[in-house]
Parts: structure tokens; sequence; C-alpha cells
């Protein structure tokens, strides 16, 4: 059987007290579309760090494609075939949203001149802002800018794409256009890593369901069986809002009451 | 008459000054590395100069052919290792490892040479001058590196904003993390920015050593100028570097046509004046406005 795509294995990372990741281990294989869910703290963004090459963990390994990574910076890894999107745009603001994308097809997407340029207008074009190309990109509203986000970890042409939030603080018709692109990134190939806590969003489009807290899985497996987990409803249900958002997207019959 | 005569060697001077200030801009601008030892890397150009020109029987003016390469590798190189290791430990160390690195240097030269001045000889082209009137003159060497520091200035932002190398510069400056997940290699853009810096340096240097006589200790003043024009110009524009350079030396020049020894003083104070004015600068208040 070939290797998985994404191997983590025996993952921990702590910033003094507080733990991120406590001998977490984790498979994806190539072409899987996966939720990661927790309360803030749990160790979600830390992980996509561990992944991306931002966060060294204090041990553990990270594997693609069966190959070791866990010592190789975030531009190898970008190189490699993993995308990552931050929960909070950070375009490039004084470039355009053309020279954004170029820079994401010529660096992580290998590629050279006129397919260099053909790769990040495709993405531009596909990820709905091809309109803004020429405008700085520090003009663009929220929407827009998770757009070019999203359009740029696309540029790299990922193996693994790691989306990071992309649905929060958009409103529904903005997050339905989100998820659209997502599916296409998915139909094209790519693996989906997503950490989202609009949870609608994410059915829409994983089917499998991890839940961290305290930088340890307490659930992963089919998305409503996770959910209806009593340990994953014990660290949600303080929340009220996410027990709304779990009635309304079907999952958990009664969360919300 | 005599003021406009002034007012033109200002500009002149200014030249030189917007040269010598654009490697300490781009090398702030882009990774936040303040370098101290700016002055001095531009006196060794300077002394390197005038040690190779009678080895190869270069005539002076042509000194930059050897001299900045040689610059260029040292700065590809010196970000690579020194300046890359000091950024990874924050902006204080790389602050105080450029003003070890400007003590040794300026030691190590008074060491291998001695305190005497010295100036890079470039024959009747220090004394040759286009007469305009009875009033004013211009000096053939200023306007020339004036030219050299306008097409200097131009040359990097058409590097900047048109190929894909300034592409990256600008991305890396921008925002390291987020270049490095489009698959940017930050550390090889840095050392290319360092390369591109140092080269200005050298530059620099070598218009100030053909301009003017240095010794081991004329860094320090170097250092202290070129601050000076990019805090007047603005950080992180190169035409405000050129502007501050331009309005450093005019002052300078006017005061020193009041009385020579206002000359220095006056850059100062306007100097003083802009950071307690517009702290942003020229091209800051500008692009505020």
């Amino acid at each position: 059987m070939a290797a998985p795509l994404l191997e983590l294995h025996g993952i921990s990372k702590r910033f003094g007290q507080v733990v991120v990741a406590d001998d977490l281990s984790l498979d994806v294989q190539p072409g899987d579309a996966l939720g990661i869910v927790g309360p803030n703290g749990a160790g979600k963004t830390s992980l996509f760090g561990i992944v991306s090459g931002d966060l060294t963990p204090d041990t553990g390994q990270v594997r693609l494609g069966g190959n070791p990574i866990t010592h190789l910076d975030a531009a190898a890894r970008s190189r490699l075939g993993i995308g990552r999107t931050y929960q909070v745009p950070r375009p490039f603001e004084g470039m355009t949203v053309f020279e954004n994308a170029l820079i994401a097809a010529q660096q992580g997407g290998a590629t050279r001149g006129r397919a260099s340029h053909q790769l990040a207008a495709d993405v531009l074009a596909d990820t709905g802002i091809l309109a803004e190309a020429n405008r700085p990109a520090g003009q663009l509203g929220l929407l827009q800018r998770k757009r070019l986000e999203l359009a740029r970890a696309l540029a790299t042409r990922p193996r693994l794409l790691l989306l990071d939030e992309v649905a929060g603080g958009l409103t529904d018709p903005e997050v339905a256009q989100l998820v659209a692109i997502v599916q296409r990134a998915r139909a094209s190939g790519a693996a989906i890593i997503w950490i989202e806590h609009v949870v609608r969003a994410l059915v829409a489009v994983v089917d499998r369901l991890v839940c961290l807290a305290g930088g340890r899985i307490i659930g992963d497996g089919v998305p409503s069986v996770v959910l209806a987990n009593p340990a994953v409803r014990e660290v949600f249900l303080g929340t009220e809002a996410t027990a709304e958002s779990f009635a309304a997207a079907g999952l958990v019959a009664g969360a919300g009451s | 008459m005599i003021w406009v005569g002034a007012l033109v060697q200002g500009v002149l001077l200014g030249g030189l000054y917007a040269l010598s200030a654009c490697g300490l801009s781009l090398l702030y601008g882009v990774m936040g590395a303040i370098n101290l030892a700016h002055g001095d890397l531009a006196i060794v150009a300077a002394y390197l100069a005038i040690i190779v020109i009678p080895i190869l029987h270069l005539p002076g003016i042509l000194a930059f052919v050897i001299v900045v390469p040689v610059f260029v590798v040292l700065g590809y190189v010196g970000q690579r290792t020194l300046i890359q290791a000091t950024l990874d430990r924050g902006q204080l160390t790389t602050l105080l490892v450029s003003f070890g690195a400007s003590i040794i240097i300026q030691n190590a030269l008074l060491e291998l040479s001695s305190a005497d001045s010295h100036s890079i000889d470039v024959g009747s082209l220090v004394t040759a001058s286009i007469t305009v009137n009875s009033d004013i003159s211009i000096a053939v060497l200023s306007l020339a590196i004036f030219v050299v520091a306008v097409v200097t200035l131009i040359g990097i932002e058409l590097l900047l904003s048109r190929t894909t190398i300034g592409r990256l510069i600008r991305a890396v400056a921008d925002d390291r993390e987020a270049a490095q997940l489009s698959g940017t290699r930050y550390r090889h853009v840095f050392g290319i920015a360092a390369a591109l810096a140092i080269g200005t340096v050298a530059l620099a240097g070598l218009a100030f050593g053909m301009y003017s006589s240095f010794s081991p200790t004329s860094g320090s003043t170097r250092l202290l100028f070129a601050f000076e024009a990019v805090v007047i110009g603005g950080l992180g524009s190169l035409w405000g570097t050129l502007a501050g350079g331009i309005v450093l030396g005019v002052t300078q020049s006017i005061g020193s046509t009041i009385d020579p020894s206002y000359g220095v003083l006056a850059g100062h104070l306007v100097f003083l004046l802009v950071l307690a004015v517009r702290p942003s600068g020229i091209a800051g208040a500008r692009q505020a406005a």
C-alpha cells in the first residue's frame, strides 16, 4: 500500500506551560478532505504551523509522501506541495493582486515565464478575483483578501491544502462561494485539511472530522459520528454559538436545546 | 548669484549622500537590519581601490570594475553568514554586531595602513569644471557622481518594480513568513538584497574617495550623513532617499556659504527639524497626504 500523503507521528509542542500538541499522530491519504474542529487554544493553528514548516515540533516526525520533512523550512515544504492559508489573510499589501499570485506560481508552483502568468491568471479566475488583478492587495476587503489568500495557496499547485478558517467573518452567501472554490480544489486532486468554526461550511466539503482539545485528538471519523461523541460535545457545548452551528448543520439533534 | 552656486553645489553633493544612503535604506527596508558598519565598509571600498589601482594599472575612475563586484559577493556571503545569524537573534543583535564590525574595521585599517589621509587618484578629473558664468562653475566629478547616484537609484527602482527578483525582495520585505509559504527561499532573497545594498556602498565609497580625502576613521561621518539623508527622505523610499540627500547637501552647502564652519551644523539642524516636525520624512509625508 502506498504511504499516506501526510503522516504526523508522535508530535509534541509546547510554548512554556501551554501544550499545543501532545504526542499527536495523524495520517492523511491523497485526496482526503479532513476537517479540524476544537475550542480556541486546542492547538489547531499550531498543528498547521507544524505541517507547513512555520513551527518546529519539540518531538515527533512529519512525513510527506513517506519522506521526512520535519527539518525542512516552509519554503521547501511549499515547493513539495503543501499550500496554506492564514486565518487572517496576509497578502503582500504593496503589490498587486496579480503579483501576489505570480510569486506563488513561480516559487511554490515552480512555473516560469508564460506558464507562471497563465497559472496566476487561472487561480485568480478560479477564486473570482481576476477582475481585481491590477489592484494593490492592500486595498482589498475581507472577502477578496480571503479569495486572494486561497488563490495564492492554489498557485503553489498543492498536493495538500491547509485552510485556516477561510469562512470566518463572512456572510452565508460569501461562505457558499468559498466552499465552491474549495470543492473545486478538492476535485482537482488536492487533499484538504480545513480548520473551521463554521461547521456548516466544513461538512459541505469534508468526509472526515478530527476534534482537537489540549493538543490531543479526542475524536476522529465521520463528521456526524464525531460531533455526536460525548467527549466532543462536552468540549463544544459550552459555547452556544457552536451548539447552534451544529444544530443548524443538522448534525446533532437537539444540540442547541 | 553666489547662492545659486551654493544651491547647485548642494544638489550635486546630495547625489553623493543619496548614493551613500541607499544601501542603508535597502538593508533596513528589506530585512530590518541597521548596519552601523555602513560608512566603514564604504571606506574599505575606497582603500581597496587604492590597493588594486596600481597593481592592475587601472585608471582611478575604473576602480569600480573590480571593487563593486568584490563588494557584491561580500554582501551576499556576509548576509548568508554573519547578518542572517544576527537577524535570527533579533534586531538589537544586528545593531551591536555591526557596531562591533565598525570598530574592528576602523582599527584594522589603522593597523594595515596608517592614520594618514588618502584619496583615489582620478587625474585631471578632480579639478575639471564646467564654467556657467563668473559665479557658477560645476565640478565635473561632482556632476558625474550625481549622475551615477540617480542612475543607480533608477536602476534599483526598476529592478524592484519590474523583475522577478525585485518582486521577491518586495515580498520578503512585506511578509517574510507569507513569502515562505509561497515557496520563496527568503534567505537567498535577503542575500541578493544585501549584495545589491553592499554593492551601492562600494560605489558610494569610491565616489567619496574620489571626491574627498579619507582616513580609517572617515566611516563614522559617512554613516551619520547617510542616516540623515534616509531619515530626512523617509524610510523605505528610494526617491525619498534622493530627496533627503539633496536636502542635506543643499543645507550643508548653504550653511558653508554663510560661514565655512556652519555647513555640517546646518545639516544636523535640518535633520533634527525633520525628526521633530515630520518624523516620517519627505516621502512619508507625501504618502500620508
